[in-house]
């Protein structure tokens, strides 16, 4: 009897185990596809790519998905896009022993450039990165920048004049702005890159001190730059500390559009505005390189480029693409010195500094 | 189910005790009050409404009561990240109360935080709570009348006393979910310790994200602890039930501010937000939303869903098996685990499994067998739950009659065993379907690059502003949930 039974067991977990296998094959293939069996045919002719190409974004998808579809129907290579957050970068870390994906698509020339210290990214060798200003991308064009971000302020004009806006970035701790504008939360990427040039330029004691002044001085601290546009274009703030494209869309809005813009810290002595560039960057290992070559070169096209960054209405970098209408180019107004790439090794602290100096990285 | 614990130990120390230092500075008491009084908040509130819904629909002669005792489930089908992009629809900036009313009521404020959680998190006090009521000997609340107590009285000092274990352990199911709730936090920006994981691991501090994640497992087991102290006095308490009809408590004049209450909930947590979505899907069907994309993203959900459900019963099956023919020091374990791995919550369980899979499982990783892996984790239990139940009815005497009337092992299983548990084998597959349809942190860390499903998109369209293309996809993963209602309910 007892004997019976154990074959009734041993028959049930048999079935466990052959019922798991099948399901994890089909769920292999469901996932896969065709990941490994493609590199190797992609090489067989430049001009004719096929197969796939995985990207990762921490850039909303609205603004990466237009050009992808672009790029599909030009090359008929099917994208796999994630779009996601900032979460993104420690998921390509995690990666780095069994890569994923082809392309980073970032918001942040620090993250990419943290990535490429730690050896997660590759060189691309295509000579057109060139086009590119040497600020903008690694030292071995393993990311480039594609549109420029510079950080200033949009103000409502029905609340406050242009001559009474502050005019640095320094002013933001000064007590008289108290409650009267808004920041976005410690952890958004541009914030922190932000943080971090200014660390390079003002050392840390000022820079944690402005940064618990300013925290205290703002009248709210927002999850992001849209609902700051949002709020100032509605009049709840007098002017917010954005990157200069939401000022362009908060122009595009129906309502509350009648807002302004200023480049800070433009006087003769002072450090000019901070640009930071969304761009991509080529990951090491990655499992379709030459469709991910492809891209790139695609991307620094100049159609492809103006298509890109006429969809978040940012800045291209290309030099022979004009920019919006409303955007004032990069060469009219005065930026901060500090290359972008050197921001790569001191991301980290400028994350402690805000952490210590009592921003909230999260919002509350 | 361990390893993922372990590793977040051993990677919470890796830069010694330097970075623990620097967060028991700065972060870790401020989400320690965070988290804390929101978890305080929504379950004292989530007491109120549970303990008095049910009293009503149980004890009194509330009109329709036997319609409401269903209707007042359906927010705990509504999950709530999906209730909480309703809401911020409905009062967020530039919502729908803000064009009626011209003011805006802060849908991220505390208040409204603690308000929209709760409503989405009190059935499960209700559920545990009725479930407990009906059982109770009528004869006790005679005796408490005969004694010469008011109706009030009653319930006071002989209604309320009776059920305290089943209050005290939905009390504990309603904390225990907060806490380890993601999707609703971040969705009304509230920072709790899994939204700080979450958002650590982005700045890429995996050492901060291990830190805050051991925090928050300690906070889970102590929550689990007293689940423990709190169901072993259910236990003692046990009351055997009876065929008797509860004594029905007459409202009187009372009538119609208890239904107004009951229309209230159910408005707010179930109407309201099912219309509003019904709304913007409706219009996002007009202008094309429904594409194939979207049917992508659906069959993605669905064959997720399906994989796992078929594997936990796989894997239930023999275990539950095993548990009930053999008592052992086994049983014990699987009891322990499924107890455990239902309140890790789902930022932690996601971590783990990428370890795993690097370490152990490389030719694997990227798959969807990752995500499916991470679902089992979290949804065996339940699918032990609803199969244990079942196999427990069938007597060990029934297999040994069948082997010994000659069939073999294979007929005995086919024939007997089987059939018999079919319906605890339906419940389980789907409530983890279910599940698996809802679940987002695991999902939104894990998933393969293309392979977004319903839950995801939610969540995208959501923090990229573009509340209305969320509609579709939450509507339909409440459609979806609403389902198995019947075996939600049977299971308190």
């Amino acid at each position: 009897m007892n004997v019976r039974k154990l074959w009734l067991i041993a028959i049930l977990a048999l079935l466990a185990v052959v019922m798991v296998a099948c399901g994890s094959d089909s769920a292999d293939e469901a996932a896969s596809g065709s990941v490994d069996t493609n590199s190797d045919e992609a090489v067989k002719a430049s001009e004719e790519l096929e197969g796939e190409l995985v990207i990762y974004s921490s850039r909303k998808e609205e603004f990466v998905q237009p050009i992808l579809d672009k790029f599909t129907e030009q090359t008929g290579v099917e994208v796999h896009l994630l779009a996601t957050d900032e979460t993104v970068v420690n998921r390509i870390v995690e990666e780095q022993v069994n890569p994923q994906a082809d392309i980073f698509f970032s918001n942040d020339t620090a993250a990419m450039e943290y990535l490429h210290l730690e050896g997660i990214l590759q060189p691309y060798e295509g000579e057109d990165a060139k086009v590119i200003d040497e600020k903008y991308r690694a030292s071995d064009n393993s990311w480039i920048g594609l549109s420029a971000r510079t950080r200033g302020f949009i103000y409502n004009k029905d609340l406050i004049s242009e001559e009474e806006m502050p005019q640095t970035i320094e002013e933001l701790a000064d007590p008289k702005w108290d409650g009267q504008y808004a920041i976005t939360r410690g952890g958004n990427g541009s914030m922190i890159a932000h943080v971090a040039a200014l660390r390079a330029e003002w050392g840390d004691d000022k820079t944690a001190e402005w940064l618990q002044e300013s925290g205290k001085n703002a009248g709210a601290v927002l999850s992001g730059h849209g609902d700051i546009r949002k709020a100032v274009g509605a009049g709840e703030f007098k002017f917010g500390l954005v990157n200069n494209y939401y000022y362009h869309q908060q122009l595009a809005e129906a309502e509350g559009n009648n807002v302004g813009f200023i480049y800070p810290d433009q006087g003769e002595d002072e450090m000019g505005a901070f640009v930071n560039a969304a761009g991509i960057g080529f990951i090491n290992g990655a499992p379709n390189p030459e469709n991910a070559e492809a891209f790139i070169s695609f991307m620094l096209e100049e159609d492809n480029m103006k298509d890109f960054a006429f969809n978040s209405k940012e800045v291209p970098l290309h030099p022979d693409v004009e920019a919006v209408p409303e955007a004032l180019p990069i060469s009219e107004y005065k930026t901060m010195d500090i290359p972008l790439s050197e921001l790569g090794p001191v991301w980290n602290d400028a994350k402690q500094l805000i952490e210590q100096s009592g921003l909230p990285l999260e919002v509350q | 189910m361990v390893i993922p614990v372990i590793y977040i130990a051993v990677r919470s120390f890796d830069n010694g005790s330097q970075r623990w230092l620097e967060l028991l500075d700065t972060r870790i008491p401020f989400l320690l009050e965070k988290t804390l009084s929101l978890t305080l908040a929504v379950t004292l509130l989530g007491l109120l409404i549970g303990v008095i819904l049910a009293i009503l629909v149980v004890n009194t002669n509330l009109p329709g009561r036997r319609i409401w005792r269903w209707l007042l489930v359906i927010p705990l089908t509504i999950p709530p990240y999906v209730g909480a992009v309703s809401y911020i629809i409905l009062l967020g900036p530039s919502g729908w109360v803000e064009g009626w009313f011209g003011s805006t009521i802060d849908v991220f404020s505390f208040p409204i935080v603690v308000l929209i959680l709760t409503g989405f998190t009190y059935p499960y006090i209700y559920l545990i709570v009725s479930a407990s009521l009906q059982k109770i000997n009528p004869s006790f609340e005679e005796a408490g009348y005969i004694s010469g107590l008011s109706p009030l009285g009653v319930i006071r000092k002989v209604t309320i006393p009776m059920v305290r274990p089943a209050i005290g352990s939905g009390a504990i199911l309603v904390a225990l979910y907060i806490v380890s709730d993601f999707g609703a936090v971040a969705m009304l920006r509230y920072p709790t310790f899994t939204q700080a994981i979450y958002f650590q691991m982005g700045s890429f501090d995996r050492v901060g994200a291990s830190i805050f994640s051991l925090i928050l497992i300690l906070i889970t087991l102590v929550f689990l602890y007293l689940q423990y102290l709190s169901k072993r006095r259910m236990k003692f308490y046990q009351i055997d039930g009876t065929s008797k009809e509860p004594v029905l408590i007459d409202l009187g004049k009372w009538k119609t501010p208890a239904l107004l209450f009951v229309g209230t909930v159910f408005g707010l947590f179930a109407a309201i937000p099912i219309a509003v979505l019904l709304y913007w899907s409706g219009i996002a069907v007009a202008s094309g939303v429904i594409d194939s994309r979207f049917f992508q993203f659906t069959m993605n959900s669905f064959t997720a869903a399906a994989i796992t459900s078929a594997l936990c019963l796989v894997f239930a099956l023999p275990l539950i098996y095993v548990k009930t023919r053999f008592s052992s020091v086994l049983s014990r374990m699987v009891d322990v685990i499924s107890y455990l791995s239902y309140a890790l919550p789902g930022v932690i369980v996601a971590l783990g499994v990428i370890f795993i899979f690097i370490n152990y499982l490389p030719f694997m990783y990227g798959t969807i067998a990752m995500l499916i892996m991470a679902y089992m984790m979290r949804f065996l239990p339940q699918s032990l739950q609803s199969t244990e139940s079942s196999m427990g009815q069938v007597s060990p005497k029934i297999d040994e009659a069948a082997l010994s009337l000659g069939r073999r092992p294979v007929q005995v299983l086919n024939q007997v065993i089987l059939r018999l548990i079919q319906p605890g084998m339906i419940a389980s597959f789907s409530l983890v379907f279910v599940s698996v349809i809802k679940e987002l942190p695991a999902t939104l860390l894990l998933r393969p690059a293309g392979f977004d499903t319903l839950s995801v998109r939610v969540w995208i369209e959501t923090s990229d502003g573009f509340y209305a293309m969320a509609a579709p996809s939450a509507l339909l993963i409440i459609i979806i949930s609403i389902l198995p209602i019947r075996w939600v309910m049977n299971k308190y």
